[in-house]
């Protein structure tokens, strides 16, 4: 899995922004979705620790159904985007500052699992 | 990965080289499947099985073992685990034995309802790193490693291969035939090679 470094995100206090997250992965690869349809598969997470901006929504994309064996699963392949909305509180201090997450995931081609991973992300935030 | 890919190489080169030595088509693959000095004793290990019981691998000798690494979250290791229950069932009596270790994070709470769930017969235990870094690092599952009699891993799957080939690698190493089954291999390191034309 590739992350492209996060551009800087700016955002006016009291207002939202969304920053995308794009990934890519290798060709013959997927991830499953964050709702996948088989209770012990390992959905994607993004997750946000506190910082100067909070996290208010989280957008995954539509997945696509993938067969294997006899399984349909959900899943996304390629490259996709993740979108957080951020809100900058009023009371925000104007500025530069870095918003942390980790993505969790587990990737698969048709062959074989790669074992869990999460990976930290860091978003340059500019606060007006 | 690592240490499993380093091994795997390792022992795909020697395998290279022994090949190279012995000749150049493939009747020669009977006389490298009879260098099985160069076979690897499968490292011992100690783990508890779902009902508490201890599981030594050592206490296996004198069976042929499919070693599968495996867990709840991957899907090519859920389309092989009837073909294991239906090989548990079919070839025990002939000295057959399956033994899963899962590599799940959340250990039993994860492993037992799936056990239950797809009602798994033949035993598992629960792995962790110490066990994984004794077979050079799982980095891909499943992981199979098919150990003879003697205790000597005499081939490994990384990854999903066709029930066939377990089943032929079975029956012979169940027949006491004297074999490599290492280069019929379709996903280790010597059978890329070979697939490749490095080893003809």
């Amino acid at each position: 899995m590739n992350i492209a470094t996060p551009q800087t995100l700016s955002v006016k206090r009291g207002q939202t922004a969304t920053q995308t997250l794009d990934i890519s992965l290798r060709s013959g690869f997927h991830v499953n979705s964050d709702k996948p349809k088989d209770e012990f598969l390992i959905p994607i997470k993004l997750t946000w620790m506190s910082g100067p901006l909070a996290a208010k929504q989280i957008t995954y994309p539509k997945p696509e159904d993938v067969k294997v064996g006899e399984d349909t699963l959900s899943v996304f392949t390629g490259k996709f985007t993740i979108e957080t909305k951020f809100l900058a509180p009023p009371q925000a201090q104007a500025g530069i500052a870095t918003m942390q997450g980790k993505l969790r995931y587990q990737a698969c081609d048709s062959r074989s699992c790669k074992r869990p991973a999460t990976v930290e992300v860091k978003v340059p935030v500019s606060i007006q | 990965m690592n240490l499993l890919k380093t091994g795997a190489l390792l022992f795909a080169t020697t395998s290279l080289l022994l090949y190279s030595c012995s000749g150049s088509n493939p009747v020669e693959v009977k006389g490298l499947a009879q260098q099985t000095g160069n076979l690897k004793t499968a490292p011992d290990f100690t783990l508890k099985d779902a009902n508490g019981s201890t599981v030594k691998l050592s206490d296996y000798r004198g069976k042929v073992v499919l070693l599968n690494f495996w867990a709840t979250w991957c899907g090519p290791c859920k389309i092989e685990i009837p073909w294991f229950m239906e090989f548990e069932k079919q070839y025990k009596d002939q000295g057959l034995e399956v033994l899963g270790i899962a590599m799940d994070d959340d250990g039993w709470a994860a492993v037992k309802p799936y056990i239950a769930q797809h009602k798994m017969n033949y035993r598992v235990v629960v792995g962790d790193d110490a066990v994984a870094n004794l077979y050079g690092g799982i980095d891909s599952l499943p992981t199979t490693f098919v150990i003879n009699r003697e205790g000597k891993v005499v081939d490994t799957h990384v990854g999903l291969i066709g029930k066939d080939d377990y089943i032929t690698e079975i029956k012979g190493l169940l027949s006491g035939a004297n074999k490599n089954a290492m280069l019929r291999n379709s996903g280790s390191p010597a059978a890329a090679l070979l697939s490749l034309g490095a080893i003809r």
